[in-house]
């Protein structure tokens, strides 16, 4: 289980994340919400170990969370990629970074469930679609089987049909797998449809952290209304009469 | 004033990516181009823009990003002088001040470069800018996918409301058809660069024709997505 227990962070001298805690257990999904410059990435960037936490712990069954080996899924499919090099080469990469054998079954069960096919894998990132990209790249974030998995806006570049069709394909392969996912998202149609619990963060704090279903119909905070019915006014949500 | 465009078409290495497509827009109305990414909806947006500016009908075009529309180098001054000069106008601190309250971006230092404003003020900064020359049509491009939601959701209602009452048609090209269904009237739906379908938004949404309506709709409200 994923614990983040009040992480302050600062950047250039000014506090980006304050006394941040949230969980997650395997097999759930919880998305933080909030507006540019609220410190999504931050987090990110914090329980990755990539940003040094100025107070607070995280931690992934009481052991640091870099042994756990999380994945990250980032926004940019094509540019996530070396261009130089097939796909494939670049989805093997946390297998041989971590000393890991190839399982077949394993790689033929995720390509599967992301329905790529083996030749989508010979070719080079701009010789594919960017929904495809993003599918290598949800390939390339689970190959070496991490239990936490990161995803920083991992739909925003993909055309709307496209977002929900991988979402559902991300959800389907956690329901096998079982990895915890921590979305970052700025869409709360996808984080109420797909997340277990929803954080909203802003200036740094968290806001509220409640259940997906109780955000749509009854935020806690007036930022959360305000948030939420932003939604509303883009149809990203639907309002529940 | 009727917007109308025909024939409009564009290939790119030597194969066709819109097919001859002819597009009418009433007087104020407001319409969405919607459709996947690749349906053609940005390319005709830009053949339709092309087209009526070489008719001489007055269209104004707003990117996707604000980052599209905005020298990084430049004040905002400068780059509302220079709109002001290519639309053959004289500087007109009235028309400034009247889209400026309309869009809430009134307390703005103009002497800043963009970066020096927010990103969701710089996107109604280039909204203004759009408006300056009041056009028969406003193109937007994915308006709000650059934003964040509380500030996409104000952009476009002070947008709505300043259109509310001038016959300004607008054209809102999105892949997102939750957006579109909020804010227009008629919806053209794309597909392999032609328009498959175009009727009333209300039409489109509770009975869709062709296989690209019926898949956008599907895809419409994340909590009611098909299994």
């Amino acid at each position: 289980m994923l614990n983040v227990d009040g992480v302050c962070v600062k950047r250039g001298g000014k506090p980006t994340l304050q006394g941040v805690s949230m969980s997650i257990a395997p097999s759930r999904t919880l998305a933080v919400v909030g507006e540019s410059g609220a410190g999504k990435s931050t987090l990110i960037g914090a329980i990755l170990g990539m940003i040094p936490c100025a107070a607070g712990t995280i931690t992934w069954n009481d052991a640091p969370v870099r042994r756990c080996k999380p994945a990250l899924v980032m926004q940019e499919p094509r540019s996530a990629f070396n261009p130089r090099l097939c796909l494939r080469r670049s989805v093997m990469e946390p297998l041989v970074a971590q000393g890991i054998a190839v399982d077949a079954a394993h790689l033929a069960a995720l390509c599967q469930g992301l329905e790529i096919s083996a030749d989508l894998l010979d070719r080079r990132p701009s010789q594919v679609s960017i929904g495809q990209a993003q599918r290598v790249g949800i390939l390339r974030a689970l190959i070496a089987s991490p239990p936490l998995v990161l995803f920083d806006e991992p739909l925003s570049a993909l055309d709307a049909v496209t977002q929900k069709h991988t979402a559902r394909l991300i959800a389907d392969l956690q329901q096998n797998v079982g990895f915890a996912a921590l979305i970052v998202t700025h869409d709360l149609g996808y984080a109420a449809a797909f997340a277990d619990d929803i954080a909203v963060l802003r200036a740094g704090r968290i806001e509220e952290l409640t259940t997906a279903q109780d955000f749509v119909t009854a935020p806690q905070s007036a930022y959360g209304h305000t948030l939420r019915d932003a939604a509303f006014a883009l149809g990203a949500l639907e309002q529940v009469a | 004033m009727t917007i109308w465009a025909t024939g409009l078409s564009a290939e790119r290495s030597g194969r066709t990516i819109l097919h001859s497509t002819d597009v009418v827009i009433r007087s104020g109305e407001r319409v969405g181009l919607v459709g996947a990414s690749g349906s053609g909806k940005s390319t005709l947006g830009h053949a339709l823009i092309d087209t009526l500016q070489a008719q001489g009908q007055s269209v104004a075009h707003v990117p996707q990003s604000p980052d599209e529309a905005l020298d990084p180098l430049r004040s905002l001054a400068f780059h509302w002088a220079e709109a002001e000069r290519a639309l053959g106008m004289k500087p007109d601190p009235t028309r400034q001040a009247e889209l400026f309250t309309a869009l809430r971006i009134e307390g703005g230092n103009l002497r800043k470069r963009p970066w020096g404003w927010s990103r969701g003020m710089q996107q109604r900064f280039v909204i203004a800018m759009a408006l300056i020359g009041a056009p028969d049509l406003l193109v937007m491009d994915e308006p709000t996918s650059a934003l964040d939601p509380i500030v996409a959701a104000g952009t476009m209602d002070l947008l709505d409301r300043y259109l509310q009452d001038r016959q300004t048609a607008l054209l809102l090209v999105t892949h997102d058809l939750g957006l579109a269904a909020r804010r227009v009237s008629r919806l053209m739906v794309m597909e392999d660069g032609r328009i498959v379908e175009d009727a009333p938004t209300h039409q489109v949404l509770s009975a869709p024709e062709t296989r690209a309506a019926k898949s956008l709709c599907a895809h419409r409200n994340w909590l009611e997505l098909p299994c």
